[in-house]
């Protein structure tokens, strides 16, 4: 089966400003797909791309479309949330259905009826008249009631406060996520992520650093607790990050063979936030 | 076409103004009809009576022409501006409607849809208005607002000046979109500077006024182009009301001039520019999303 996303030296300059440079990446159909970097890494870009909302360089498909050239053909099989805030504040709840409704050959009334039945949001409501967290749940359940195959989302829970972040990802995994789709997402807070992903990408200073699925994480990458006696001869192994906490020091090695570390302490599998961390701080902190 | 009719229906929406505005000019003016103060002329003859007639309702329908190209001034050079401005523009962009399709529609309320709900409203209230001026001048003045030949041509006056308005401002409309989809703030400024900077540009450097001359022409000219403008007497005519004489149209419509307006070069040399712009305008609408 061809990918559903293939980029090839994909390039985007702002002026001088190279914010991704010849990144390369495919993501798989049914994947959860987590676009990690830092503020400034080149995420929103890369998503802009994908999304055709901006011209670029290099190769790239999406659902066998180059997504600039034909954005409004790409829009009937993926769809993406921006970030919470984007509902036009003008619009009513029961408007934004019908326009959708009207527009979008995938959309499915009953289903955003249903989503929003759940929650307190009447459809005579103005978006403006909504807190952050509705807002949300209408543009989720607009979203959701799309029979997409391609979800993308950037920042999904900028500004909201724990409870409605949770149930953001609870909705999304419990309610959209199957077989046939995918999502891709990105965010700078890990952590809110990490369990739900089946893929990680970390991206910096525009170019992909690693590119992995979760499980692959366990094959590749390695983190030891090292005792102060060891740490020279754990060193010597050559750590590729290395790390001190609570007086402990954690080292870092790709490709590890884990007898051979386990002489220097506990070895264990590193979470994607440390992982990402290690990846990106180069070196010694 | 079914989402042209979809996007449409989204600018209602969003801007109420589209007949809130004609909704309160109709109000008002039917009020000051109601309760104004009626100068009760002597219309003894037929042409007396029509010459008024004529006056009220050309009246009554030039003032709604012109809050409507106010307002459609300003609709055109927000509507590709305001939802960059608040973000919107990303939910919008997230449906499977292209960007030409977006441009288009709003070039479409601005030049056809809006004149047409101005014309609407302005029909409702001179019929409402000449029922009450009838009732309360109880004759002779009521009698003027009811000429079927008044009115036939009244709607076909409406009719010729949208389809001509929005050919000859084509250019000026695709201008304001251009800026609308370009400009990062201050759209009415950025709408104002560029032309004013050539002008100035041209006047100091070159001596001469080439570019102030096609702008005043495009902005003054329409006029004299789709409408008859000479002294002829087939156009005018004259009628006398006690000590005073009065000039008017011989008719509301004996003054068009389509023949002149469509084989006008400017015409369709405004015209092709104007596209031109409103392609510039979809390419910028493509490329920039955000402020």
């Amino acid at each position: 089966m061809p990918a559903l996303i293939e980029a090839r030296d994909l390039t985007k300059k702002y002026g001088s400003f190279v914010a991704l440079d010849r990144a390369n990446f495919t993501i798989q159909s049914g994947r959860i797909v987590g676009l990690i970097g830092p503020n400034g890494a080149g995420k929103t870009s890369a998503l802009r791309a994908i999304l055709g909302l901006t011209a670029y360089e290099g190769q790239l498909q999406v659902l066998g479309r180059e997504p600039f050239r034909e954005r409004a053909q790409l829009m009937n099989d993926a769809c993406f949330i921006a970030d919470v805030a984007v509902m036009p504040s003008w619009l009513r709840v029961d408007q934004a259905i019908d326009f959708v409704a009207g527009v979008h050959p995938r959309f499915r009334r009953d289903r955003a009826l249903g989503l929003l039945a759940k929650t307190q949001i009447t459809g005579s409501r103005r978006i403006r008249e909504l807190s952050k967290g509705m807002k949300t749940q209408v543009h989720l359940a607009l979203t959701m009631a799309i029979d997409a195959r391609l979800l993308v989302l950037d920042e999904p829970t900028l500004g909201l406060d724990i409870l409605a972040r949770r149930s953001f990802y609870d909705a999304l995994v419990d309610d959209y996520m199957d077989e046939s789709r995918t999502i891709l997402i990105t965010t700078h807070q890990v952590e809110e992520v990490e369990n739900l992903l089946t893929d990680v990408m970390f991206i910096d200073k525009g170019r992909i650093v690693l590119d992995c699925s979760v499980e692959e994480i366990a094959a590749r990458y390695a983190a030891v607790t090292v005792a102060a006696d060891d740490i020279d001869a754990a060193r010597a192994a050559k750590p590729f990050f290395e790390r001190r906490t609570l007086g402990k020091t954690i080292l870092y090695f790709e490709q590890p063979s884990t007898q051979a570390l386990a002489r220097f302490g506990e070895v264990h599998t590193p979470s994607v936030s440390d992982l990402f961390v290690a990846k990106l701080s180069g070196g010694v902190q | 076409m079914n989402n042209y009719a979809w996007l449409i229906k989204r600018e209602f929406w969003e801007n109420r103004a589209i007949w809130v505005i004609p909704s309160i000019i109709g109000i008002v003016m039917l009020l000051g009809v109601l309760f104004g103060r009626i100068q009760f002329m002597n219309l003894g003859t037929l042409q007396q009576s029509h010459v008024v007639g004529q006056m009220v309702l050309s009246a009554f329908g030039a003032t709604f022409f012109v809050v409507m190209s106010i307002y459609s001034t300003w609709y055109l050079l927000d509507c590709l501006y305001g939802d960059r401005k608040d973000r919107s523009v990303l939910f919008w962009k997230s449906l499977p409607i292209s960007d030409t399709t977006t441009v288009l529609s709003k070039l479409l309320v601005a030049l056809i849809v809006i004149p047409l709900v101005y014309f609407v409203a302005a029909d409702i209230t001179t019929l409402l208005a000449a029922f009450i001026l009838s009732v309360r001048s109880s004759g002779a003045l009521g009698g003027a607002m009811w000429h079927g030949d008044l009115w036939l041509q009244l709607q076909i006056l409406w009719l010729y000046v949208i389809v001509t308005t929005a050919i000859w401002f084509l250019p000026v409309a695709g201008w304001l979109m251009v800026i609308s989809a370009w400009a990062k703030r201050a759209v009415m400024l950025w709408s104002i500077l560029p032309p004013l900077a050539l002008y100035l540009g041209e006047h100091l450097f070159m001596r001469t006024h080439f570019i102030a001359t096609q702008l005043a022409d495009r902005l003054m000219g329409y006029g004299p182009r789709a409408f008859h403008t000479g002294a002829d007497s087939n156009f005018w005519m004259t009628t006398t009301f006690d000590n005073d004489q009065i000039t008017t149209p011989s008719s509301l419509w004996a003054l068009l001039n389509p023949a002149g307006f469509f084989s006008s070069p400017q015409t369709w040399i405004g015209a092709a520019v104007g596209a031109a712009l409103v392609v510039a305008a979809i390419q910028l609408r493509l490329r920039r999303t955000e402020i």
